[in-house]
């Protein structure tokens, strides 16, 4: 909502500088978005005076004029209007200026005659739509003054940013009001009533609302006469400074009352209106019939539906109730009669309409939020006056009022107590009492200052509760004077629960890995799962959006892997090759029957490339090449699994395996299976290359993703001590030579198995395949760790049940001993 | 010559001989070559059983003198030695002190959880909870319990995300919904009202969305944190002071807050809350747009309509609410040009903080 400072002015004092009163709005719940000065667009036009006036000497239609523009030198303009005289006063824009329809006035050359500027129209000023000629000032403006200033142009706007809950602002009057409440002075509301002349206008019209819930009030007035022509220089630069275009003196003052005072009117040619069986004009608001169209004032044939409210005449549609009128009943430079309308129109069916057609216009703004229905008649008779002054009209007596339901009076009760228990002040009740008068409510004090009965005006709708006059006590009183103070609640307890606690400890074990957070969609293709080869279970369904943005985001993301391969694409893209990512998100699922989906947090990992980019530290291999030796090793299975181990380890989750597995996205062979204590907690592998090609990115990619909800449940949160060994161990490597079927960890759980009590751990620290060794056969070579609590252990009493204990495993797994 | 000459001698000659080996192996030499099981003084020791009764103690006290003596240097001559060699090694070890180093190089923590957790930590020291919601809402929670009206602009198609409600019955069909993605973190605060008795003093972090084109100011997936209050005697000026310690503690004690009258749906009254300009201090810039101010959250009083909702008794309760977009005051924070980049994973701009 704009507002021109200079119309405000006639309607209160501001003595302030704009910034003053820019804080003062902003601090009142009018937020200033932006502060415009009118009349800057026309620096460089000047009164100029026309002192000779000669045919160009190569061109019918042009003249060639020499212009006073106050300055030493008299100026050649060459000129295509007709309308002037030699000594006439004309505005004249100097070479260097813009005008506001952005052009610039240059020095040029028009068929061999220099032009040193440009005498201007109306139209070309800005200041409406007359371009016919120039604009023609009278005798006694003074040449060399700028036209802005000698026109009293010069303007400041506001644009302000009026919040849902006060309908009451979207007008002149209404600004007015609450801006001499804020800055604690007096204004006065504009007002106007005809003189009336002819046959009443209850002859001429009938109106009928056939759906009195979406329309409250519908008033007409019908002027006579009207003689269609430009609008006054003053009206036009009002609704100019508020950003209406000008089209003719009737349709300008309907939206000039409308600025004024918030409520919208229509003018419709009378003539145009469709009439009842008895031969009078007949208005008729109802819904729309399926099928039926409209071609509204700008020309777009629109398909209308029952949901939009209209106003027809016997034939049909003329106009959408509260948005805009009909092409049909449009005034005209023809028109002679006109009928006003002004009504009160549902706030949810003008918004209906309005959006279904994606038509907003001043008019359905206001009424989407809430228009007066008090304010017809003051807005006709405003309007009706300004018509008979300004287009000769004549306004025909009474008009015609259909209320169905009468507007009750409203009265509220406000406690001083609960003012000062909801705001931490002490608030007199005399200070709550000046806020709620200047805000225009009346006032009646009880109780000795103890509440107030407060009669709401229909202008404010939404005062409605106690606590609607509270905020406005606050607000106009000032949020900045409640002194700040912070809760003493007793009974209150901070903190992370343990979930988020384990939460952030994974998070950070991530980051104490190497990886880097990040975030991506939770909505993603849903053709991701298929280039995943992702099998849903059975009758689990994706979640889908009915209106997603694009078709690329349109389910809820089953898991993080298309996000995250999409990052690495991203990052190879642009060069970078090394990527190691966690993202600690949402998973959504669902199945038949379900009214919210499945939600379930999962973390996951995601290792490409290698670890770091070369150093001068990494060990040179002469037999790959300088290339090769230099740019270390790439990241393979056993790093993702490196950082689920310590992961799992952080979390003092000890029943845990690895189990190689058929993970579809995975490549064969290099997928498993995370199995907590019998369950299955997620997935570990190197990306399958056929899904890294479908997702444009390199191999090699590992990936994990495990469940946190699981991880959490597993999650040991205090681990008794355990004595730190006092004796040293005593320690033996062995090799064995198994099966390539043979699993290391199965070796690594005989071992531990038939070591006995004095066996401490067991360390895998090779697995070689090669010279020595049969083919389909590998060696595995242990460290195995024997210590007593008690006593140093001796060679000589632990090798015996060592050698028996390899000697049984060999048996039992079919290996055999390297020597 | 006597054997007590001998010995003098040899001492002479040995303790010479120490002082000129050159390193460990030439002075063990020298030890071995006096000290040793065929050594000259060893000899000499042993030959004490052939020497008459009179010379014998004479020369075995000179003897074990010597011994001594010869111990003594030896070890000294080791140690000035020792000290030569390990000086010699060091000096060999010397690197370039400016080669880069080694270390395992740990992940960051994203921008948006890093000022997350920052917020969060904030409010733990205010004696807060921390609570989530389902990032799939009802509409119910999300509009409707938070007085939102039916026709509330936000509800329309253009600016929420809808989901498909597969539960039996006429949405099924008909394709409308009043499932929905979460807007904002609000409706958590609905849900904990509906589940707890006052007092509550709760933060609610977590991911909104709207239907937006991703652009340099805007994402359709943002990142909310939502703090409610309900209590007996909770004031206007309890969430005055509430915010300006928050505010103050991200983003500095020298800065200021602003309480600016507003409107939402589901608080009354209800506040936009700007910080001063940390760029100017306040005087206006371009950062700022030279209004001084940076608009940082909302908040205002638990309307009475929301706690009609969840049956809380307004006479005895009071309560306050406020939210805040964490994108925003990374952007305002860390000068982030583009927020779509807080979405793309590129590592070289993860790794910055």
């Amino acid at each position: 909502m704009r507002i021109s400072l200079k119309w405000m002015k006639t309607l209160l004092d501001i003595d302030m500088s704009i910034d003053e009163l820019k804080d003062r709005l902003d601090l009142t719940g009018t937020a200033v978005e932006t502060v415009i000065t009118i009349g800057e667009a026309l620096d460089g036009v000047v009164v100029g005076q026309i002192v000779a006036k000669e045919s160009h000497p190569d061109a019918d239609k042009l003249w060639v004029t020499t212009v006073d523009v106050g300055s030493d030198a008299l100026l050649t303009i060459v000129c295509g209007a007709q309308n002037f005289e030699t000594g006439d006063k004309v505005p004249v824009a100097t070479v260097g200026s813009t005008l506001p329809n952005g052009m610039e006035i240059k020095k040029a050359k028009l068929r061999g005659v220099v032009s040193m500027g440009m005498n201007c129209s109306a139209a070309e000023l800005g200041m409406g739509s007359d371009q016919s000629g120039l604009l023609i000032l009278p005798p006694d403006a003074p040449v060399g003054v700028p036209f802005a200033e000698y026109k009293d142009l010069t303007d400041t706007v506001l644009e302000l940013e009026i919040t849902p809950n006060r309908p009451d602002c979207l007008s002149v009057v209404g600004m007015a009001r609450e801006m001499a409440a804020v800055l604690g002075t007096t204004f006065e509301i504009p007002s106007g009533f005809p003189d009336e002349t002819g046959e009443p206008i209850a002859d001429s019209l009938r109106v009928d609302i056939l759906d009195p819930e979406l329309c409250s009030r519908y008033t007409a007035r019908l002027i006579r006469n009207v003689k269609i022509g430009p609008s006054p220089d003053w009206l036009v630069e009002r609704i100019v400074a508020l950003g209406q275009r000008p089209v003719n003196n009737v349709v300008d003052i309907t939206n000039y009352v409308m600025f004024e005072l918030g409520q919208p009117l229509h003018a419709f040619d009378a003539a145009t209106l469709g009439r009842d069986s008895e031969g009078v004009s007949h208005i008729i608001v109802r819904r729309a019939g399926a099928g039926e169209r409209l071609t509204t004032l700008d020309g777009q044939d629109r398909p209308l539906d029952p949901g939009m409210l209209i106003i027809a005449d016997p034939n049909g549609p003329v106009g959408l109730a509260g948005v805009m009128g009909g092409e049909n009943t449009e005034v005209s430079e023809e028109t002679v009669d006109i009928i006003l309308e002004a009504a009160s129109f549902d706030q949810v069916v003008t918004s209906h309409t309005s959006r279904s057609l994606a038509l907003i216009s001043e008019a359905s703004m206001r009424f989407e939020r809430g228009v007066d229905p008090m304010g017809c008649i003051a807005a006709q008779n405003r309007a009706a006056q300004l018509m008979a002054e300004y287009c000769g009209g004549l306004v025909a007596p009474g008009l015609v009022d259909v209320c169905p339901e009468p507007i009750q009076d409203r009265s509220l009760e406000l406690r001083r107590s609960r003012v000062n228990r909801m705001l931490g002040t002490q608030l007199p009740a005399q200070d709550i009492e000046t806020v709620l008068r200047a805000l225009g409510l009346g006032v009646e004090v009880h109780d000795g200052d103890d509440s107030f009965s407060v009669d709401i005006p229909s202008f404010r709708p939404d005062l409605t509760r106690e606590i609607d006059l509270i905020e406005e006590v606050l607000r106009v009183w000032g949020m900045d004077r409640v002194p700040s103070t912070l809760p003493g609640g007793r009974e209150r307890i901070g903190g992370l629960d343990s979930g988020q606690r384990w939460r952030e400890r994974i998070a950070a074990t991530m980051r104490a890995a190497g990886l880097n957070e990040t975030i991506t969609y939770a909505f993603v293709d849903p053709g991701d799962l298929g280039r995943l080869s992702w099998e849903l279970d059975d009758g689990e369904l994706l979640v889908e959006l009915l209106n997603p943005m694009s078709e690329e985001q349109a389910v809820l993301r089953r898991t993080l892997a298309p996000g995250l391969l999409r990052a690495v694409s991203y990052n190879q893209r642009r060069g970078v090759e090394n990527v190691h990512l966690y993202e600690l998100g949402r998973v959504f699922s669902t199945s038949e029957g379900r009214k919210l989906p499945r939600e379930r947090d999962v973390v996951a990992g995601l290792l490409a490339g290698r670890w770091h980019a070369p150093t001068w530290h990494d060990p040179r291999s002469k037999d790959k090449g300088v290339d090769a030796a230099l740019r270390g090793p790439q990241l393979n299975f056993f790093d993702g699994k490196g950082i689920v181990e310590i992961l799992l380890e952080d979390l003092g989750i000890s029943r845990w395996s690895t189990r190689s597995a058929d993970v579809p996205w995975l490549q064969p062979g290099r997928a498993a299976e995370i199995v907590v204590r019998g369950q299955s907690v997620g997935w570990l592998g190197e990306v399958h290359p056929r899904v890294l090609e479908q997702f444009e990115a390199q191999a090699p990619v590992v990936m994990f993703e495990l469940q946190l909800a699981a991880l959490i449940k597993a999650a040991v949160a205090i681990r008794p001590s355990t004595d730190v060994p006092r004796f040293p161990a005593i320690s033996f490597d062995v090799a064995l030579v198994v099966d390539e079927a043979v699993t290391a960890e199965s070796v690594e759980q005989s071992l531990s198995k038939a070591g006995g009590k004095l066996l401490e751990s067991v360390r895998l620290f090779d697995v070689y395949r090669g010279a020595g060794i049969p083919e389909g056969k590998k060696s595995l070579a242990f460290a195995l760790s024997y210590r007593a609590e008690d006593r140093t252990l001796t060679d000589e009493e632990v090798r015996p049940a060592h050698d028996r204990a390899i000697r049984k495993v060999s048996a039992s797994l079919g290996a055999e001993l390297r020597s | 010559m006597s054997t007590i000459d001998e010995l003098n001698d040899m001492r002479t000659k040995a303790l010479t001989e120490i002082a000129a080996a050159g390193d460990g192996a030439s002075l063990e030499t020298v030890r071995v070559a006096y000290l040793g099981k065929k050594g000259e003084l060893t000899a000499i020791l042993r030959g004490l059983g052939s020497l008459s009764a009179q010379e014998r103690p004479i020369v075995g006290k000179t003897s074990n003198e010597v011994r001594q003596e010869l111990e003594a240097a030896l070890d000294g001559r080791r140690r000035d030695l020792e000290h030569v060699e390990l000086e010699a090694k060091v000096s060999a070890d010397a690197v370039d002190v400016t080669l880069p180093g080694r270390g395992r190089v740990p992940g960051r923590e994203h921008l948006i959880e890093m000022i997350t957790r920052q917020v969060v930590e904030v409010f733990i020291g205010l004696g807060y909870r921390i609570v989530e919601g389902p990032q799939v809402e009802l509409d119910y929670y999300n509009f409707t319990a938070l007085n939102h009206p039916p026709a509330h602009p936000a509800r329309a198609a253009t600016d929420t995300f809808y989901v498909r409600d597969l539960e039996a019955g006429d949405a099924r069909t008909t394709g409308e919904s009043d499932v929905l993605l979460r807007t904002h973190t609000s409706p958590v605060q609905v849900r904990v009202m509906e589940n707890e008795e006052p007092p509550i003093y709760v933060l609610a972090p977590g991911k909104v969305f709207r239907r937006d084109i991703a652009d340099p100011s805007h994402l359709p997936q943002f990142t909310q944190v939502e703090g409610l209050v309900v209590d007996e005697g909770i004031t206007f000026g309890d969430l005055k002071g509430t915010l300006d310690y928050f505010c103050k503690e991200m983003f500095g004690h020298d800065r200021k807050t602003r309480f600016r009258p507003h409107f939402f749906p589901f608080t009354e009254p209800s506040a936009e809350v700007d910080v001063s300009c940390g760029i100017c201090g306040g005087d206006g810039c371009r950062f700022c747009k030279y209004t001084g101010w940076l608009e940082i959250l909302g908040c205002g009083m638990v309307d009475p309509n929301v706690f009609g909702y969840v049956d809380i008794d307004t006479e005895r309760f009071s309560g306050f609410a406020f939210g805040m977009g964490v994108e925003r005051i990374a952007a305002l924070k860390y000068n982030i040009p583009d927020l779509r980049m807080l979405v793309e994973g590129d590592m070289r701009f993860l790794r910055q903080f």
